[in-house]
């Protein structure tokens, strides 16, 4: 009984078309008795790696190759169609596709490389040109789908044998022709005749034949996934009267494929028996096809750039970097201690250990030419504790300093590649892309890819699609989900609070929804398309492109290799992380204009350390748009912290992670630090590394520490030690290693209990010090422009948009930091934002809005518009600055060319005039009134409430006024607390607040229980909501979908600066202003009374003061001891760490992002009298 | 308070019942306007004086005898004028007859959106609306010169004289219904170009036997083809109408014959290039109806023609006697219906 192997096999990575994971492929092929299984996706490399480990792990020998389509030797003319005038011309796969496989090790893995390049570079749908043909190491299979198959389909032997003489001519006797059966019927693929004629066809012309299952998806019964595949593939839906796939493209087992072979070689007109032959060639060709994963992909090798590209010159890397380190002690002034040159040293002895000199010297080299031209850079990540790495001029902070070892980042011990990640600006990230890659040239550097992966929202849309359902209701379907994986769809309808309508209606006419829901799940995690990674970036040595195949990204034209991050990292390709980070853009604009209106030139990188002034604004927690502590719990940290220095920024920024939060680091850490609590150490002997956070585990770096002084084993092996704990396995290991140590170097067995409790708790959790250090240098930077220029701050906010708030949030704060907003006008604004002189004494900087901001202008536009500047007349500037005729009805609309005279709505009549008169050409003069002003029409102006509308629906921002300003009197008559007012409310009261949603999140949290943040702006300040999971059945929906919000519930203060609202009923405000305006307040009072507010009592009744008690003071509920059996419980997704999730937490929440503005919620709130309709 | 503007709650595909209630009205005035598919217009000047009742107590008989004797329910505007009685008629529901006040008229228009006014279609309406003028007492306050630079010089000064309650228009007694649809709707989102045209030809050929049966020739064919929305395309918030895309032609000759109309369809559809266009939906309506003999026919040499058209004849006779499906087309019989009709 012969093996079989699978020569042709697609997994998921074949886009849109393989509906199996490499990883699964793998599995089946171990449990099915296969040696050896290929994966041959479809224009791509990218399964690779993940393939080869999957296979290594299942006993399987992996062969590599690839299916891509082939440009024929003669070129076919092909009619050209009339353009469609709906709905877009038919996606063309009509180009014949090829099987190559790699066959010599790493010459066949460095050609199939080389072959999917080729067949990318062309741009447009991935096409290999028949002069791309090379057959360097590489078995070639010519199946039902190529060229030469398909004239045997056509019933054409004659032309069959025409076709495979090029063929034979490139790749001789590396040649298989390939048959299939899937039981299909007729001639065509899969067909049974066609199979056997090629078979025949084969025999006939010397040609050795093989059997392949041309396999799709691991197991049987996944036929209608292939068939939503290839829907959205050709973007059509399904027809299910047309052909739909077999079923039988399943990784079949060795009887299975006898059997196929065995009817193949009858129907061929052989006897049964040569169907072992079939088996035997394809075996064989199997057996030929040798390629090692290790040796030959270079999995577990490293290669830097060649030491000659990074200003070595003719000296080794080593040296070279010896001695621009030593220059770097010089120049930073350290030459005359001590203690840094044994750093140094020491350093330099461990990248020496490494052979990693090169790596140094290629960060340094690409960091200096960053700021060569002139753009923000700052290293982040682990990389920061290196004193070589400061030296360089990599690391803005001194790690001597702020103690942050060397061994976090690289030792002797560490075996893995170590990886320096640089921040530069976002808006320049790419200029710096383009400067590597000249530096070292695109046969040393790619970009990484990502692979986008299904999500319920995408498998909604195109399994829906597929299906044929109403597009508007796939719509509503797949936003009325948050982002969850896609094979949690049905748990999702079945739990979630937000989806409880959905899911009622799901119930009610499930058969509208047929096979959606199980669809939806089959393709959860498929890639379905390849992006760019935002920041990796390979340098690799010459030999970057016989080890990965390389294509142009879509947008930008980058190199970009097929693997992505860890893949990368598999391959011991170098990756450089080149994050874009939009503080950086937004300070660097801010800095610029400063220096644009007061020629005062600042330097962030200088200024002053431990300036009062900013420290007064962080603890007054009015951080919005300060990078890192921002967010609503960072707000509330910072409150309770207080900062007075740097240092305090670094525990800030380390104590508001996951991990920290999670092991309730942050409550005993404030107690100490107020000193409400004594500080202790667990031996006096600990008291030097856990000093600085009073005697709180925080950092990696103490975990280092504290096991290097117990057991007295190295920092460098303290750090394995530390990588180790977070796995339940090894920690066991590590606990018995780490009393025996700690005994033998004299502490009593109590000492040793209470540190390895430490240890044991804090050791996975922490946060490396190095990394908040690096990020608390732009904190630092962005708090002290808010705090001293904070017209150009805003600015560079508005600008570059970093945050996490709506820019309308930015605005209100600007507002009420006393930013006078200027609005928006086409003779003052330029392309971005800027500030501007509004009184001189005492001197006010104003923030002008910028054009860029209005919806719907191209750079082009907006870059003419400011050159042209300024105006003196509406038909002036139509005529130079030739704005769209949209984009001068918007920008009349929001009062930027009031200048010219007439109301807006007379401007917009002028306008369209002017736009008829140009395209008729006859450029009729304007009726002017009073010189060079517009005459008015006497159309009625736009009201107040429609200035509004416009300013939010074209700038999405409410610009003139604060848009809750229109419902003051409604809100008083509810007796709403203003967020001013409530900073002076109670614990425990029960208050009513309203405003616009500016964020929403669903974080994990300590107690494994999902929690609703939500934070309403209402203009005089920021409310932070929270709903615990008692709410969330009234709730959820209403806050997921609605903008505008009204809830009730109970203050809870925590200090001085530092309380939120735990809420328990909540309305969509837009609602009740409609109904308060159509049917007074006895409607309103109809509404309050209805099921949304039903759940009445527990806000003020006993609920509120046990949740406050519950609560805890971090802001984060503690586990709440007996709860009732939740049926969460065995859903909840338990990390390695022993630190419980809840599986809907940490989710992009349901609906609309706050984030997106309310360009598209327009009318909920506002709606014109008497409108058409 | 002398027009009636009735509307009658007729399913669609079922118009061919108007006539029939247009004779119901013809019972108290001689003069009635068809507004075809489903409703009418009624100047009742002499029958108010003859029934010695108002137009409001008349539409309530009207009414009833809709109901009594076809089972069909109407709603009923009344005005001094048809526009106004049209505008009404938004207002009016079966049962609740609105009634335009003759010496209130411009009150009764001021806070009415300006698409209620016949004539005054989406692009207008939203025209303008753009500009704020989105109620009739609006329009009725702009200058005249900037509502004729609006909307053009014509239609600025008619929609300002309507919007001031100046009615100019008459009921023009006709009993023609001046145009004929049909519609074939898929079960699935359409790609087939084969079943497209199968359901042109199927549509066309309807159009062709019921023009026929009541001997009338049309002048224009419009194809509507409605669209599931593009794959990718963002729906609309309201997730309203689908999209669609129209194209008329008008005839080389007014015809009834179900070839010309065929292929006139054909040859819009084929102009479509539709590929990958998912259509739910495909409408032919045929417009400009005049009788049959009052039409024009070029005669050619060519016998086939004249055949065809005789064959036609005795096709149209064996459907009357042995039901629609007796004699078809080859390519409709072949597969059952390629579509159901919407409502039948």
């Amino acid at each position: 009984m012969p093996g079989f192997a699978h020569l042709r096999t697609v997994s998921g990575f074949s886009l849109r078309y393989g509906a199996s994971h490499p990883e699964r492929l793998a599995e089946r092929a171990s449990e099915r008795g296969m040696d050896a299984l290929a994966l041959t996706d479809r224009d791509t490399l990218a399964g690779a790696v993940r393939f080869a480990k999957a296979c290594a792990g299942a006993g399987v020998r992996p062969l590599f190759g690839v299916d891509l389509a082939v440009a024929t030797a003669e070129p076919v003319h092909r009619d050209r169609r009339r353009t469609p005038v709906r709905g877009g011309a038919f996606v063309d796969e009509s180009a014949p596709r090829v099987t190559f496989l790699a066959r010599d090790g790493a010459r066949g893995w460095a050609g199939l490389c080389r072959l999917v390049t080729a067949a990318h570079a062309g741009g447009g749908a991935p096409l290999l040109p028949w002069a791309g043909q090379h057959g360097d190491g590489l078995v070639v299979l010519l199946g039902p789908g190529s060229d030469v198959g398909r004239a045997l389909a056509a019933g054409r032997p004659d032309r069959a044998a025409e076709l495979l003489v090029p063929w034979r001519e490139i790749h001789g006797d590396a040649l298989r022709l390939e048959a299939v059966w899937h039981g299909r019927t007729g001639t065509g693929p899969g067909s049974l005749r066609l199979a056997a004629r090629t078979v025949g066809f084969a025999a006939e012309q010397g040609v050795r034949p093989v059997l392949s299952n041309a396999v799709r998806y691991a197991d049987p019964g996944a036929g209608p996934v292939a068939d939503v595949l290839d829907a959205a593939r050709r973007l059509v839906p399904i027809d299910p009267r047309g052909e739909l796939d077999s079923g039988e493209a399943w990784l079949k087992d060795a009887p299975t494929m006898l059997g196929v072979a065995e009817r193949v070689v009858e129907a061929a007109g052989f006897r049964r028996d040569t169907a072992h032959r079939l088996l035997e060639q394809t075996l064989a060709t199997a057996a030929e096809c040798r390629v090692d994963p290790e040796g030959d992909l270079g999995i577990g090798t490293v290669h830097f750039p060649e030491a000659h590209l990074v200003g070595a010159g003719r000296r080794t890397a080593q040296r070279a970097l010896a001695s621009r380190a030593a220059e770097g002690m010089l120049r930073l002034g350290y030459g005359g201690r001590r203690a840094y040159w044994e750093r140094m040293h020491q350093e330099l002895d461990i990248i020496a250990h490494h052979g990693f000199a090169s790596y140094f010297l290629t960060v340094a080299q690409v960091v200096d030419d960053v700021r060569e031209m002139g753009i923000r850079v700052a290293a982040r990540g682990s990389g920061a504790g290196s004193l070589v790495n400061h030296l360089l001029g990599i690391a803005h902070a001194d790690p001597v300093e702020h103690g942050l070892l060397m061994e976090r980042f690289l030792s002797k011990e560490r075996v893995v590649l170590p990886d320096i990640d640089i921040d530069v600006e976002s808006a320049r990230r790419l200029e710096v892309y383009r400067a590597i890659i000249g530096r070292f040239g695109t046969e040393r550097v790619a970009t990484v890819s990502m692979p986008e992966t299904y999500r319920v929202r995408h498998a909604i849309r195109d399994v829906g699609a597929a299906l044929s359902m109403d597009p508007a209701e796939i719509d509503r379907i797949a936003k009325s989900f948050p982002h969850i994986r896609a094979r949690d769809a049905r748990a999702a309808l079945e739990e979630l609070p937000e989806l409880k309508r959905l899911a009622g209606e799901v119930r009610r006419e499930g058969e509208r929804f047929g096979r959606l829901w199980e669809l939806v799940e089959a393709l959860d995690a498929l890639p379905r398309g390849i992006a760019m990674h935002p920041c990796g970036v390979l340098l690799s040595d010459a030999s970057l492109l016989a080890r990965t195949p390389v294509v142009p990204t879509s947008g930008e034209g980058l190199p970009m290799s097929q693997f992505d991050k860890e893949d990368v990292e598999d391959l011991g390709l170098l990756k450089l992380d080149v994050l874009g980070v939009r503080m950086q853009s937004a300070m660097a604009h801010a800095v610029a204009e400063v220096e644009r209106v007061s020629g005062e030139r600042i330097d962030l990188d200088a200024v002053e350390p431990g300036d009062p002034e900013t420290y007064r604004l962080i603890r007054s927690a009015e951080t919005l748009g300060c990078f890192q502590i921002e967010s609503p719990g960072q707000r509330d940290l910072v409150g309770r912290l207080q900062p007075a220095g740097f240092h305090d920024l670094v525990v800030d920024i380390s104590l508001f992670r996951p991990g920290p939060v999670a092991a309730d680091m942050v409550r005993p850490f404030i107690e100490a630090r107020h000193g409400r609590a004594p500080v202790r150490y667990p031996h006096p002997d600990l008291e030097e590394p856990l000093k600085g956070t009073y005697g709180v585990v925080v950092f990696h770096e103490q975990i280092i520490d504290i096991v290097s002084v117990m057991t007295g084993c190295g920092r460098g092996e303290a750090d394995r030690v530390r990588r180790g704990l977070s796995d339940a396995e090894s920690q066991g290991r590590i606990r018995v290693w780490f009393a025996q140590r700690a005994a033998a170097k004299g502490y009593d067995a109590e000492t040793i209990r209470r540190t390895w409790e430490i240890v044991e708790a804090f050791g996975s959790y922490g946060f490396c010090k190095a990394h908040a250090v690096a990020f608390a240098v732009p904190t630092y930077q962005s708090a002290w422009l808010k705090a001293h220029h904070p017209a150009a701050f805003y600015a560079g906010l508005l600008t570059h948009d970093p945050g996490m708030y709506p820019k309308r949030l930015l605005l209100a704060d600007a507002r009420r930091r006393g930013v006078p907003i200027l609005p928006l006008d086409v003779n003052v604004s330029g392309v971005a934002h800027r500030v501007e002189l509004v009184s001189e004494s005492p001197v006010v900087w104003g923030l002008r809005l910028a054009l860029r901001d209005v919806h719907g202008i191209s750079e082009a536009e907006a870059r003419r518009i400011a050159d042209g500047q300024p105006y003196s007349s509406l038909v002036d500037f139509w005529e130079r600055a030739r704005p769209s005729r949209p984009l001068a009805g918007r920008l009349a609309q929001v009062g930027a060319l009031d200048a010219f005279g007439a109301n807006r709505r007379d401007l917009q009549l002028h306008l369209t005039e002017l736009h008829r008169g140009a395209r008729g050409g006859g450029g009729d003069q304007l009726p002017l009134a009073g010189g060079r002003k517009t005459a008015p029409a006497g159309l009625p102006d736009l009201t107040s409430a429609e200035r509004l509308s416009a300013e939010l629906g074209v700038l999405s921002m409410d610009a003139s006024r604060n848009l809750m300003d229109d419902h003051r009197e409604f809100l008083k008559e509810l007796g709403v607390v203003s967020a001013r007012r409530l900073r002076e409310a109670r614990h425990g009261e029960t208050v009513l607040v309203a405003g616009a949603k500016a964020a929403t999140q669903t974080p994990p949290i300590r107690s494994g229980k999902r929690v609703i943040f939500s934070t309403l702006d209402d203009g005089t300040g920021l409310v932070d909501l929270a709903f615990f999971d008692d709410s969330h059945d009234a709730c959820a929906h209403t806050v997921f979908h609605s903008w505008l919000l009204l809830v009730r519930g109970v203050v809870q203060r925590r200090g001085p600066r530092s309380l939120s609202v735990v809420g328990s009923a909540a309305w969509n405000l837009a609602e009740l202003v409609e109904v308060r305006h159509t049917e007074g307040l006895d409607g309103v009072a109809a509404r309050l009374a209805g099921p949304s507010g039903a759940d009445g009592s527990p806000a003020g009744g006993d609920g509120g003061p046990l949740r406050a008690r519950l609560a805890g003071s971090e802001g984060l509920p503690a586990p709440a001891g007996s709860a009732a059996p939740d049926p969460m419980a065995d859903r909840t997704i338990r990390l390695s760490t022993g630190y419980e999730m809840h599986p809907w937490a940490d989710l992009r929440p349901a609906g609309q992002d706050a984030a997106q503005g309310p360009a598209s919620l327009r009318k909920l709130w506002h709606q014109s009298p008497g409108s058409a309709g | 308070m002398t027009i009636l503007c009735v509307r009658f709650q007729l399913p669609p595909m079922y118009e061919a019942a108007l006539p029939e209630l247009l004779g119901l009205l013809e019972e108290f005035t001689p003069v009635v306007e068809a507004l075809p598919p489903d409703g009418a217009l009624a100047d009742l000047r002499g029958a108010e004086r003859y029934f010695g009742r108002g137009a409001v107590e008349l539409a309530s008989v009207i009414r009833v005898r809709a109901l009594a004797r076809y089972g069909v329910d109407c709603a009923i505007g009344a005005g001094p004028g048809p526009m106004l009685a049209r505008v009404a008629l938004r207002h009016a529901r079966p049962g609740v007859t609105c009634a335009v006040p003759e010496d209130a008229v411009a009150g009764f228009l001021a806070d009415k959106p300006v698409a209620a006014v016949p004539g005054v279609g989406a692009a207008t309406a939203r025209t303008l609306d753009d500009y704020g003028l989105d109620t009739l007492g609006r329009v009725a306050a702009a200058p005249l010169s900037t509502l004729q630079r609006l909307i053009g010089a014509k239609a600025g000064r008619e929609l300002r004289e309507k919007a001031s309650g100046i009615d100019r228009g008459r009921v023009v007694p006709n009993a023609v219904s001046r145009s004929l649809v049909t519609e074939r709707a898929f079960g699935i989102d359409e790609l087939d170009p084969g079943r497209h045209r199968r359901a042109l030809l199927s549509a066309a050929e309807e159009i062709g036997s019921r023009l026929r049966a009541v001997e009338k020739v049309c002048r224009t064919l419009t194809l509507t083809v409605r669209y599931a929305g593009l794959p990718h395309s963002r729906p609309r918030s309201s997730g309203g109408t689908p999209t669609s895309t129209t194209r008329s032609r008008t005839l080389r000759e007014p015809t009834a014959h179900s070839a010309d109309l065929t292929r006139a369809a054909y040859g819009m559809y084929e102009a479509l290039g539709l590929q990958r266009a998912r259509v739910r939906a495909l409408a032919l309506r045929a417009e400009g109806l005049t009788p049959a003999d009052h039409a024009s026919h070029q005669l050619t040499f060519d016998p086939v023609d004249e055949k065809v058209r005789r064959v036609e004849e005795v096709a149209d006779r064996a459907r009357a006697k042995f039901g629609p499906r007796a004699v078809m087309p080859g390519t409709l019989a072949l597969v059952r219906a390629p579509g159901r009709p919407t409502a039948a």
